[in-house]
């Protein structure tokens, strides 16, 4: 499969260099920010491959403002100080228009520094835990009001949920969610002591007695839900013991924040049909739209291949990104920027997305089902709903909010009405 | 939930006037309850459907779960089953069947919350339903919701229950429910008492429910069936702020309040005659806010004496939700003695997961004793054997689709493979370092990364499936507190069966005692006509080989990844170390320590798995300082290094 | 003594010189000057270089010298790492709150300060409340003491504890693994009190500093990781070459004969095992503010394992080759995942060396210690040798 990557890329920059208009100056290039080789690879492989076939269907429309594009690929290889050190190459050596790039929370912190420093600009697609702002990043993944509060309403309203498992990987993105969760929770009624939270290692495999203890929960007779912030891997085997433990999504439903389509995939989900996950995209979406995107990524990517919620938020931004130059004239960072502000693309799972002040999108809400096929029913689907960079759901953070169009700050303290910092919090 | 019953019970009088109606009628005035159910409006709907006793309305209800029944755009109800592009639909009246082109059908999707309301609704159809499914479908709904007003007809159904199983689930059932709904408190309180000695988180659910209780204060004891009086002094601020929710005392002025009320009255650069500068400090402030609290400008600083003296006028208690004091003090002790012995069944689910978790730790490490152990070469590439046999397991299984078969193929030639393999590396590597054991570890360490890296050209980086066979499926039960997948014990099994056939083939076959000889002395071994490097060559086969078994296993129950093998080389290491090298029993008892001690740290803290493996490996470092030669110690001559 | 001493290691000399003269023309080519030949990121990648031939010399006397395999130093490394990042971040982010919280009307009280930096710090997953290791944080001059003290410390009751017991050869060699596992998983968890997996970033930017540029920060901290290589260059190359180098060595080879010869063994490894890991603990600082960012994932198993891989490709028991070792595989393993490699196709296939680097770095690993057990530095020692 590599080997097919390569020749596109070759056939891309060829292709490009040949049909270079007169009244285009220089390339615009684009830089793809996404681990290769190492454990994130897993992840970021078929969104490099994303990006690859975005830039290879715009050029084929045209490119942007009269010019191929370029894709320019580096890999920093699971590897976060080496994000930092590839950003720079990216920006300085390579003098990009723009990065698409990033899953991990911590490779986005090694990024931002230098993204800020030499004014870059970062398209980061994955749903991530919120509590940041940076000028120079449109985040297109989820927020947590975007995806995790959404789902525990879910399992207030529609399930009945009054005793909650928060089960995550220790890293921050489960750590700030379930923070935010359990204050929210707390607010909705339910006690502390209903709230069982537990951390795992990444990778985790020994899952008996943490199921065993989910199971014990329901011993007060209350309705048990578990929210899964498990990440990777180790969901693996946590859905192996779900279902050698015989727990049936109508006695503790379990609602999954990294699980897509891609991890479904290491898995036989005959056990787990009517366990949940929450998203903006499912594969499953029955729009015109998104019919059209999974045959050209199937044709671009081999088959078997599916899509998700990432490769989603890179189509949505890429396509943003190219509008906003062309709205713009320019490849200028602070120009494409302000340009950006308002831009409106529709989604895959229908409906529009919208580029708000605070460089977060305006995206419907999913919550699928497991089939037993591997993929997700969808079964609820709310309207847009606003991402939220600073959560209003701690004490801290209420007070916060990001909008660099009027206000030009992304932490910005609504009680003291002052601009705390104008670089991120990395 | 009641008012719907009750609605059921006046419309059986009105059933022949209701029977002229149709169903598709009855759904076409509730369409968007229908369309968009939510676990809270839908009922309204149901309600009716039940109370129209139309024969139709079971059949839809049950279409209606299973996600088949289907919408046109006209927004009339079928019940349908997709074929390729079509769709044959069900007339929900007449059961016409016609074919339509899909797309002009919108699929209803009720959610989890709608299905159990629906499943509620469906039990008085389904409780002495002819198709046994359709009765457990029914228990398992009470179950799931148990209610007041299913306590009658779940004893009547009893009788003529023909399913000994299901018979005793319903009675187990209706015993459930009388404890909570009997009419007759000595009923309740003798229904309570069966259930001193029953563990299942069902029974322990029932009687926690008994026991529900709000807490409260007040200026003085109320009346009602009180649970316990509490102490505020435990946790002073709380108890305090629920004083102030009930109105019952001003409320706290910490740090931010303060902070508020001074910047509210700056005068002239000063607040409460403190010049703004010196308010750098929480001294100052409260000077400050104390002088404003003087002239009457905020109201007056609530300190710890304040609070404590608030706290002692008033009652904390938690009421008990359910009136009769008999009933619940036999709850009580019903809970009890039910706690009791689930402390005890905690105990051993504990004892048999760290059981579980120490044969997979064996499993994983005893190809290295051998190979480490035995011969004393370490080899950094043992997990990306467990690996290479993981990825056999999933090879085999693209090609075998009938699991049992699969891994009866897989286990022999997972072994094969990386028997194999490890000879290999024994010939072209290992055999050149015999006598440089840290260039060995080197060495295989650049092969171990080799082969990660091989592993994810081939088969990519994501995760890949390796399924266990049907009968592997599931988890012995012993209770609700005890229970165990039978992939684990499966685990543990194969664990043994190495166990044996190592300490069989090192203790009673020519090969193990060649293999002792050749460890212990090989130029003697030599001079005895012992080919030494064919020895070395099957003894690191063997070890390879059994690698490649584990991988299949661990591949089962975990996970199929190119970094496997990684996450048990230094657990494995550390087994066969702290175990006692040269010794397979070691092994045993390394095994065994790592494991139960993981879990008994996982249990004191259940919250951070991570912090266990943290202090277990510290604990192995220290345990390793002061025992150097591991639990099971060699002596003599062969314990020299 | 010291004449004698360099007179007599002529190779210290060449050395010096050789790094100098390279210092020298990176400097003059990088962007600080104008000259700009150099990219900044190629300047912190030589930085982060040299910092790496800093620790692999360290790892050079302990293993090629000493015949100890420590599989854990790189913990040493990130302990001076997160010792300096904590001041870093600290520092900085004081700078912002004190900035942001000027405007108000009355002055903040020291708790609210400290508040406000910790809401920042730890975010919403911490309480605004410092932990304890964080005491010193507000002092550059503590935390460098603790670059050097920690490491030292902790190789210290490590080393005393495990050569006591006569913990040696292989054992040690995964003991030290251990440690460096069991150090990773306790910063991997967020109740550390290091940010967990997030680690400590945005250390690339100097409080104080603002405003310098960071082609110039770069070119700064090339120039005293140089100066620090230098030096620990020289330090080393003093400590193996006089008599106590002889008894190192001793140990190396037979150490039974040398305890019988009287000398008293664990101390020897016990102090050549902490100075090694002071060393490798003040590399970790000056590495990760070039690097800016540290977290729990840089001191797993396999970063120390990598560490012995360097110092066996360089060549053991000679310190340049540990040099050698460490720059010639991480600047090739930048160069061949960072695609500068070109593809080679097979024509039925391509091998692209993101993908096959690792497969090529572990094989010719095991051909290094197979076939060329003296690493890059032996094959200087037969040009040498040649040469009349």
């Amino acid at each position: 499969m590599t080997l097919k990557f390569s020749s596109y890329v070759t056939a891309a920059v060829l292709g490009s260099a040949a049909m270079a208009a007169a009244e285009c100056a220089d390339l615009v290039k684009v830089g793809v920010l996404h681990s290769l080789s190492g454990t994130m690879a897993i992840s970021e492989t078929t969104l490099k491959d994303t990006m690859l076939m975005l830039i290879e269907k715009q050029n084929a429309a045209g490119g942007v403002l009269g010019c191929q594009i370029e894709a320019v690929v580096v890999d920093p290889a699971s590897d976060w100080p080496l994000f930092a050190e590839k950003a720079r190459e990216l920006l300085t050596v390579h003098d990009v228009d723009v990065i698409f790039g990033n899953w991990t929370s911590v490779s986005r912190k090694s990024v931002l520094p230098v993204i800020e420093e030499l004014n870059g600009l970062l398209f980061y697609p994955v749903q991530y835990e919120g509590e940041e702002s940076s000028k120079n990043v449109f985040y297109t993944g989820a927020a947590p009001n975007q995806q995790a509060i959404p789902a525990v309403d879910y399992f207030l309203e529609e399930l009945g949920v009054e005793k909650f498992a928060l089960l995550g990987t220790d890293y921050v993105y489960p750590r700030t969610t379930n923070n935010i969760l359990e204050q929210y929770l707390q607010d909705k009624g339910i006690a502390a002591d209903d709230i069982f939270v537990n951390y795992t290692p990444f990778g985790h495999s020994d899952w008996a007695t943490i199921v065993g203890d989910v199971v014990a929960l329901g011993e007060d007779g209350k309705q048990v839900g578990v929210i899964s912030t498990i990440n990777g891997d180790a969901n693996i085997g946590f859905y192996k013991e779900l279902a050698a433990a015989d727990i049936s999504a109508d006695d503790i439903p379990v609602v999954a924040f990294s699980v897509g389509e891609e991890e479904l995939s290491g898995l036989d989900t005959s056990n787990l049909v009517g366990h949940l996950a929450a998203w903006n995209y499912f594969q499953s979406a029955d729009t015109p739209a998104n019919t059209e995107f999974i045959d050209a990524w199937k044709a671009f990517a081999g088959e078997e291949r599916v899509t998700n919620d990432p490769m989603e938020a890179h189509y949505i931004g890429f396509n943003m990104w190219v509008n906003a130059a062309t709205e713009a004239g320019t490849t200028d960072v602070d120009a494409v920027r302000t340009a950006m502000y308002g831009q409106e693309f529709p989604n895959l799972t229908g409906g529009t997305a919208v580029m708000l002040p605070n460089h977060h999108l305006a995206k419907p809400v999913l919550i699928g089902e497991i089939t037993a096929d591997g993929q997700f029913d969808i079964i609820s689907q709310t309207k847009e709903v606003p991402g939220d960079a600073w959560t209003d759901f701690l004490p801290d953070s209420a007070k916060l909010v990001s909008d660099w169009k009027e206000l030009g700050c992304g932490m910005f303290n609504t009680e003291t009405e002052t601009c705390v910092q104008l670089t991120s919090n990395y | 939930m009641r008012r719907f019953f009750y609605a059921i019970a006046l419309c059986f009088g009105t059933i022949m006037a209701a029977q002229a109606q149709e169903l598709q009628a009855i759904l076409q005035t509730h369409a968007d309850e229908i369309a968009k159910p939510s676990r809270k409006t839908v009922n309204v709907a149901l309600e009716d459907l039940v109370a129209s006793g139309l024969p139709t309305v079971p059949g839809f209800l049950e279409a209606w779960v299973e996600k088949s029944v289907w919408q046109s755009s006209d927004g009339q109800f079928f019940i349908g089953a997709v074929e390729d592009d079509q769709i044959n639909l069900r007339d929900v009246d007449s059961g016409a069947e016609t074919t339509a082109d899909k797309s002009d059908f919108k699929q209803l999707k009720p959610n989890g919350g709608v299905r159990r309301v629906i499943g509620t609704a469906l039990v008085q159809f389904q409780l002495s339903d002819d198709n046994l499914t359709r009765r457990t479908t029914a228990v398992a709904s009470i179950a799931r919701r148990p209610a007041a007003d299913q306590l009658a007809p779940l004893l009547a159904s009893v009788e003529g229950e023909p399913d000994p199983v299901l018979k005793a689930r319903k009675i187990q059932l209706a015993n459930f429910l009388s404890t909570r709904f009997a009419d007759n408190p000595e009923d309740r309180i003798t229904a309570i008492n069966s259930l001193a000695k029953d563990t299942s988180v069902e029974a322990r659910s029932v009687l926690n429910q008994i026991l529900q209780s709000s807490s409260g204060v007040a200026p003085t004891e109320p009346e009602g069936n009180i649970a316990r009086i509490l102490d505020p002094m435990q946790a002073p601020d709380a108890y305090y702020a629920q004083l102030v929710e009930a109105g019952f005392a001003p409320a706290r002025t910490g740090p931010p309040v303060i902070r508020a009320a001074l910047e509210a009255n700056i005068v002239a650069g000063r607040v409460g005659n403190v010049p703004l500068a010196q308010l750098g400090t929480d001294a100052a402030r409260e000077r400050a806010y104390a002088a404003l609290a003087k002239e009457g400008l905020a109201p007056p600083l609530v300190t710890t004496q304040t609070r404590d003296h608030a706290l002692g006028e008033y009652v904390f208690y938690d009421l008990y939700d359910e009136p009769n004091a008999e009933i619940t003090a036999a709850a009580e002790a019903a809970l009890a003695s039910v706690e009791q012995r689930v402390a005890f069944a905690q105990a051993a689910d504990l004892a048999l997961d760290g059981l579980s978790l120490a044969s997979i730790y064996f499993l994983a490490a005893i190809g290295l004793a051998i190979t480490f152990g035995v011969m004393g070469v370490i080899n950094m590439a043992h997990g990306e054997f467990i690996m290479m046999g993981a990825y056999t397991g999933y090879v085999v299984q693209t090609f075998i689709p009938d699991y049992t078969v699969s891994i009866l193929v897989a286990l022999p030639l997972a072994f094969a493979i990386t028997f194999g393999a490890g000879v290999t590396m024994e010939r072209l590597v290992i055999r050149h370092l015999y006598h440089r054991p840290l260039e060995t570890l080197l060495a295989t360490f650049g092969i171990s990364i080799a082969l990660q890296q091989l592993a994810k050209n081939v088969f990519g980086t994501q995760a890949r499936p390796l399924t266990s066979p049907d009968w592997l499926d599931g988890a012995w039960v012993i209770s609700d507190v005890i229970a165990i997948s039978y992939i684990r014990i499966a685990i543990f099994v194969l664990a043994l069966l190495f166990l044996a056939l190592i300490l069989f083939v090192l203790k009673r076959t020519r090969l193990g005692l060649e293999v002792r000889a050749v460890t212990q002395n090989p130029g003697m071994a030599a001079s005895m006509g012992i080919n030494p490097d064919r020895i070395n060559m099957l003894t690191f086969g063997l070890g390879s080989g059994i690698a490649g078994i584990a991988g299949v296993a661990i591949g089962l129950y975990a996970k199929v990844t190119s970094e496997m093998g990684a996450d048990y080389i230094v657990q494995s290491f550390m087994t066969v170390v702290v175990g006692g090298v040269g010794n397979v029993w070691g092994t045993l008892a390394g095994a065994s320590m790592i494991g139960f001690l993981q879990k008994g740290i996982e249990w004191l803290n259940p919250s951070n798995t991570l912090a266990a493996q943290t202090y277990m490996i510290l604990f192995i470092i220290l345990f390793i300082q002061f025992r150097p030669k591991g639990i099971v110690a060699l002596k003599g001559r062969a314990a020299a290094d | 003594m010291r004449k004698s001493f360099l007179s007599e290691n002529p190779s210290v000399l060449w050395f010096i010189a050789a790094l100098g003269l390279f210092t020298l023309m990176v400097t003059l080519l990088s962007e600080a000057t104008g000259a700009g030949l150099i990219s900044t990121s190629f300047v912190k990648t030589l930085g982060k270089t040299l910092c790496l031939c800093l620790i692999a010399i360290a790892m050079d006397v302990v293993w090629g010298y000493c015949g100890i395999l420590s599989l854990g130093h790189f913990a040493f490394f990130g302990i001076g790492g997160y010792a300096i990042g904590m001041w870093l971040m600290y520092a900085r982010t004081e700078g912002i709150v004190l900035e942001s919280l000027s405007g108000q009307t009355i002055p903040p009280t020291p708790q609210e300060i400290s508040d406000a930096i910790g809401n920042q710090i730890f975010g919403v997953v911490g309480s605004s409340e410092f932990p304890l290791i964080w005491a010193f944080a507000d002092s550059l001059v503590l935390q460098l003491l603790m670059v050097v003290l920690v490491p030292g410390l902790l190789a210290l009751v490590f080393g005393w504890l495990a050569f006591r017991s006569r913990v040696t050869g292989v054992y040690l060699s995964i003991l030290t693994q251990a440690m460096t596992l069991a150090l990773s998983l306790y910063l991997f968890q967020n109740d550390s009190g290091l940010r967990g997996n997030n680690g400590l970033s945005g250390l690339q930017n100097i409080p104080g500093f603002e405003s310098t540029p960071q082609s110039t920060i770069a070119i700064v901290f090339f120039l005293i990781s140089a100066a620090a290589l230098g030096a620990g260059y020289v330090f080393f190359a003093w400590i193996v070459s006089g008599k106590m180098g002889s008894v190192i060595k001793g140990i190396r080879d037979n150490e039974a004969r040398v305890r019988f010869l009287g000398y008293h063994v664990e101390s020897y490894k016990l102090f050549v095992f902490t100075i090694t890991a002071v060393i490798s603990g003040i590399a970790g600082a000056l590495y990760y503010p070039q690097a800016g960012i540290i977290n729990p994932g840089e001191i797993a198993p396999i970063a120390s394992i990598y560490l012995a891989v360097w110092v066996a490709i360089g060549g053991r028991g000679r310190l340049y080759g540990a040099v050698i070792g460490a720059a010639f595989v991480s600047l090739l393993s930048s160069w061949f995942t960072g695609g500068g490699a070109p593809d080679i196709n097979l024509g039925f296939y391509t091998i692209q060396w993101t993908d096959w680097w690792l497969v090529l770095l572990g094989v010719s690993f095991v051909a290094v210690t197979l076939l060329f057990p003296k690493g890059i530095g032996g094959l200087f020692d037969y040009l040498v040798r040649k040469q009349p």
